[in-house]
């Protein structure tokens, strides 16, 4: 039998259905988060976890210039390494017809016979390649997908300069490149860039490589060590031309979905901090408002000899009603919200099957976070009532001591009206309930900042990587370094305003123990395409000696200008050489190093050589000059600004927008949730005071004048210290969620905080109304009867 | 024992002010339907003191509150001079209210956060010919009190104050219910006392509610409630002065 203190619970949560519901999806709002945050980290890491064991995805990676096969089976004898997977993985150039652009990509060897030991692909449509067959090739789903490439389709592809046509056996994944994207570009641009697997025989006899391999993956055995097999590695294959072994830390695809997760690990945590803390403080205001008003009941409780611990339980069954409800609400907004965002995922991230998975744990977990939050909000008030003598409780609460406000002290009473008077005194005289609702409100309009702040950032970096640094139309990759005499070729290309010669080169750049391999970068010294930049957006001329390098390598390297670094080439007569740090640049995607391109070129000791050019087109002649450019066979990858741009815009920023918007709207809710509860609760506390005013006179307009002044009031405090906290929240979330490979910088537009504003400010004025119909709907006789 | 409408010859020789016929409020509906007044007659006078008797749930606040404005009736008719209180608007009622009635309550309802001087003041905000604030306390004698908050001032105060706040506005009706409810004997007859000065030397119309039976030789008229009915009305002769009341 349900017992009269609990009806008498579910009567009172009736009378507060809609204080109990803002608080509840409040909550709510926070646990989505969490659980949706915590189901995505427990999904892609599961998802990711089988799918590398199910296809055995290396430990170890090494690409090298040429080895025959012979080394691979010294490689295998290396202590503490289990499987060996030798291959060929080679830059060809594509002809895709409906593509303006010469597309590119990578193709990879797989064995003429039998499954790779390693690295195995997942079959999604189509078919496998027939044994010992020709023309044959499997196509990665990402750049099928974004070329609408069929099994059975034909593709004409550039191996080593011929152009061959090749039909598509099957669609397929890998487990290394559940990122697909060219290496050193930090957005994937999937339409001109792809991944190919071609049989051993085919692709070894196009780039003369015969009974030999270029790159190498293999899988540890248990307790091996990654750094000594990484070492040896290095030694056997350096005269081979190695271009340093990597481990799964430094390999491009697995970095990706670990800094996914990363980022989803913070947010799992300091959003629903932040919304459950605002839960908390709601919680409190209703209990408060709650047992202030059933001070007499409490102490007839306890007059009849219920015990404090009684009372207690029965106050804090209502704070987990609410509890249970944002639990069950959060619980099935942070499924939902799952469920979008993993199709999401399927745009960046290639999985066999990335199903949405809930985090089991995320329930109980958040049902803890929550009836903590609400506990703290309870505890308080709770025990404040459960302390009151009966006989004191029992007697109507003589009127409250008030004062004049600290304004009217100064001098300036005689110009306040008597509604404004009413206001300032009854906020002199509860500063805690004043300091909460301030607290609400203030963490309402922080949390408005940190989506808009996080889009805003995105949306520099992509101003400042195409408008600042990136000056050029277009930029194209050779497939092997070349003369920089090919620059008058390119010079005579239909429609070429400016040309500026790149030349790259795999170094790995040590300071001490601290190491980084990269490519390393050879510019004009004072070029206008490929600008390097410092902090203060200047831009740097190259100097004719030493290295500048982005201000997070040198970070990564603990290096300051000055510090000698030691460049050890990995290609080319492999020279060791020391470098002086002379600059920092700024940027915001991954690790760079800058050389003058003649000071590079004369430490690779290589002569005047480029591997690759930047172009200002003439807009007029851009067909003319794409279309050229397809008949170059030695160009291995062409870079289109304007469609990486365009690309860009239809799908990362599609998704940032999508995440954006359900961040925002959980914001949003809160400010409302906490605007609406407050004018409830500053009604129901002033029925009496409210009535009496409407009763000898005043209009519903003058009374609402009254909780519309002190709800405005607040606000006034409330609103400037929200937009500091939503900027500390912003500048803590930014700081965790940045990576190595994307940092998002702090952007605070007068927008966002105007955005801000005008959402609580929009709140504020919707619940005020809702309340001011309540307003109208107060029992005038009742509230006058007798004192609560 | 009559019910029948009191007229004026019987009662004070000013002009009418409220006209109730047939006046009958009900609330509630079906089984839970509680006729709180069932077909009342009445006339009102300017400058008349009426108290209004009967035990609890006589019917006495209900044609007190619609007296005020603060109600409206289900049938029957109730003007107030040329208005007509039974089917005035939400506006209408509240310029009512604040032109032409003041009110006391058994609980004072004074705004705690305003001084004396400012719940009066209030009032004279939005009146349109009020008196200063600091004369309305004067006549309750609370001249020396101004600038007290309601926590710093005796129930019989408060209850004085409220009663300075109802008259600031010069009201033609004073309407109080159960005004000394809360007090003991000697705070309320100083209160009683206010009110019938206020009567006296304003010429305001008052109707007092009470359950106590001695109030009763104050007034012009007393009028008997039961049951939603009026019982009696009894025209005294003679007014006793509020201070030789004994209870």
């Amino acid at each position: 039998m349900v017992s009269m203190l609990d009806r008498k619970l579910w009567r009172d949560l009736r009378r507060m259905k809609g204080q109990a519901f803002a608080v509840a999806l409040v909550m709510a709002c926070g646990l989505a988060m969490m659980t949706m945050a915590r189901s995505l980290i427990f999904s892609l890491d599961s998802t990711r976890r089988e799918y590398y064991e199910a296809n055995r995805f290396a430990d170890v990676f090494v690409l090298l210039k040429r080895a025959p096969n012979s080394i691979a089976a010294q490689i295998a004898e290396i202590p503490g390494v289990a499987t060996v997977q030798p291959g060929i993985a080679s830059q060809v150039t594509l002809d895709i017809p409906n593509l303006d652009e010469p597309a590119s990509g990578m193709v990879r060897s797989l064995p003429d016979v039998g499954e790779p030991e390693l690295n195995r692909l997942f079959l999604r449509s189509g078919r496998w390649l027939a044994p010992g067959s020709r023309g044959e090739v499997l196509v990665g789903e990402a750049f099928a997908d974004a070329n609408q490439l069929r099994p059975g389709d034909k593709i004409a592809m550039l191996l080593n300069g011929k152009r061959q046509e090749l039909e598509i056996a099957g669609i397929v994944l890998s487990p290394e490149f559940i990122f697909e994207s060219r290496p050193g570009a930090a957005l994937p641009d999937n339409r001109t860039y792809g991944i190919f697997w071609m049989g051993y025989k085919e692709v070894a006899r196009a780039f003369d490589l015969d009974g030999a391999f270029n790159f190498l993956t293999l899988t540890l055995a248990p307790g091996g060590s990654e750094r000594s097999v990484i070492a040896e590695l290095d030694r056997l294959l350096t005269p081979y031309g190695g271009r340093g072994a990597y481990g799964r830390a430094d390999h491009p695809s697995h970095v990706r979905v670990s800094d996914e997760i990363g980022i989803l690990r913070t947010l799992s945590i300091g959003f629903p901090l932040v919304f459950l803390s605002v839960a908390a403080f709601m919680t409190n205001a209703v209990l408060s408002r709650l047992l202030t008003l059933q001070r007499e009941q409490i102490a007839l409780l306890k007059a009849f000899g219920y015990s404090n611990r009684q009372i207690v339980v029965h106050y804090l069954k209502f704070a987990f009603v609410m509890v249970m409800g944002g639990t069950v609400l959060g619980g099935i907004g942070g499924v939902v919200l799952g469920h979008r965002l993993v199709l999401l995922y399927h745009r960046f991230f290639r999985f066999p099957d990335l199903a949405f998975h809930p985090d089991r744990t995320a329930f109980p977990l958040a049902l803890l976070a929550c009836a903590v939050a609400a506990t703290a909000g309870v505890f308080s008030a709770v025990r404040r009532a459960a302390r009151l003598p009966p006989a004191e409780a029992m007697r109507p609460e003589p009127p409250a001591n008030y004062r004049p406000a600290l304004v009217e002290r100064t001098g300036i009473a005689r110009f306040l009206s008597h509604t404004f008077r009413i206001a300032v005194r009854n906020l002199e005289r509860k500063p805690a309930q004043a300091l909460f609702t301030v607290a609400g409100l203030a963490l309402a309009t922080g949390i408005l900042i940190v989506p808009n702040a996080f889009r805003d950032g995105v949306s520099q970096i992509m101003d400042f990587q195409w408008d600042v640094i990136q000056r050029q139309d277009l930029s194209l990759g050779l497939v092997e370094p070349d003369s920089d005499t090919i620059e008058y070729l390119f010079r005579q290309l239909p429609g070429v305003l400016t040309i500026e010669p790149v030349r790259t080169a795999f170094v790995r750049i040590s300071n001490g123990n601290l190491r980084r391999q990269l490519a390393i970068q050879g510019l004009p010294a004072n070029g206008l395409h490929n600008r390097v930049i410092d902090a203060a957006t200047r831009h740097i001329e190259l100097p004719p000696n030493g290295l500048v390098v982005s201000s997070e390598l040198a970070e990564v390297l603990d290096a300051r200008v000055g510090d000698d670094l030691s460049l050890e080439v990995l290609e080319g007569k492999r020279p060791i050489r020391t470098a002086r740090l002379v600059g920092l640049s700024e940027d915001f995607t991954g690790v760079t190093a800058y050389m003058e391109i003649h000071a590079l070129n004369r430490l690779l000791e290589e002569g005047d050589i480029i591997t690759g050019a930047s172009f200002a087109i003439d807009a007029a002649h851009r067909a003319e000059f794409l279309g050229a450019l397809k008949q170059i066979p030695r160009v291995s990858w062409v870079a289109i600004k304007n469609s990486l741009r365009e690309n860009f815009r239809e799908t990362t920023a599609a998704s940032i927008g999508l995440i954006q918007m359900i961040y925002l709207s959980f914001a949003i809710v809160v400010a409302f949730g906490v605007v609406y509860n407050n004018a409830r609760i500053s009604l129901a506390e002033r029925a009496r005071e409210l009535a009496t005013l409407r009763v000898i006179g005043f209009s519903r307009r003058e009374v609402g004048a009254v909780l519309v002044t002190e709800l405005v009031l607040l606000a006034l405090v409330a609103v400037p210290l929200g937009l500091l906290l939503g900027t500390g929240f912003a500048s803590a979330i930014l700081r965790q969620v940045n990576t190595e490979t994307v940092r998002v910088p702090l952007v605070l537009t007068p927008g966002n905080y105007a955005f801000a504003v005008l959402v609580v400010a929009i709140g504020s004025t919707l619940s005020a109304l809702v309340v001011l119909r309540k307003l109208n709907q107060l029992d005038l006789v009742g509230a006058l009867k007798a004192p609560e | 024992m009559t019910s029948t409408a009191i007229t004026p010859s019987e009662a004070s020789s000013g002009e009418r002010v409220f006209e109730v016929r047939a006046l009958t409020k009900v609330y509630g509906a079906g089984a839970a339907e509680v006729r709180a007044l069932a077909g009342v007659d009445l006339d009102l006078y300017e400058g008349e003191l009426v108290v209004l008797l009967g035990p609890s749930g006589s019917g006495k606040t209900t044609l007190l509150n619609n007296l005020g404005g603060l109600d409206v009736p289900t049938a029957g008719e109730l003007r107030y001079r040329d208005l007509d209180l039974a089917h005035a608007d939400e506006d209408a009622l509240t310029r009512f209210r604040r032109e032409r009635v003041g009110f006391v309550f058994q609980f004072y309802n004074l705004i705690p956060s305003l001084t004396a001087r400012e719940n009066v003041g209030l009032i004279t905000e939005i009146a349109r010919d009020p008196m200063p604030a600091e004369n309305a306390l004067e006549m309750v004698n609370l001249g020396a009190r101004l600038d007290h908050f309601p926590a710093q001032l005796s129930g019989g105060e408060q209850q004085r104050v409220a009663i300075a706040r109802a008259i600031a506005k010069r009201p033609e009706v004073l309407l109080c219910d159960e005004p000394t409810g809360a007090l003991d004997v000697h705070t309320g007859i100083v209160v009683l006392d206010a009110i019938q000065r206020v009567n006296r030397e304003l010429g305001t119309l008052t109707v007092i509610i009470t359950h106590n039976a001695v109030m009763a030789g104050m007034a012009d008229r007393v009028i008997h409630l039961s049951d939603g009915h009026i019982q009696s009305v009894h025209a005294n002769e003679k007014r006793m002065p509020a201070s030789a009341l004994i209870w």
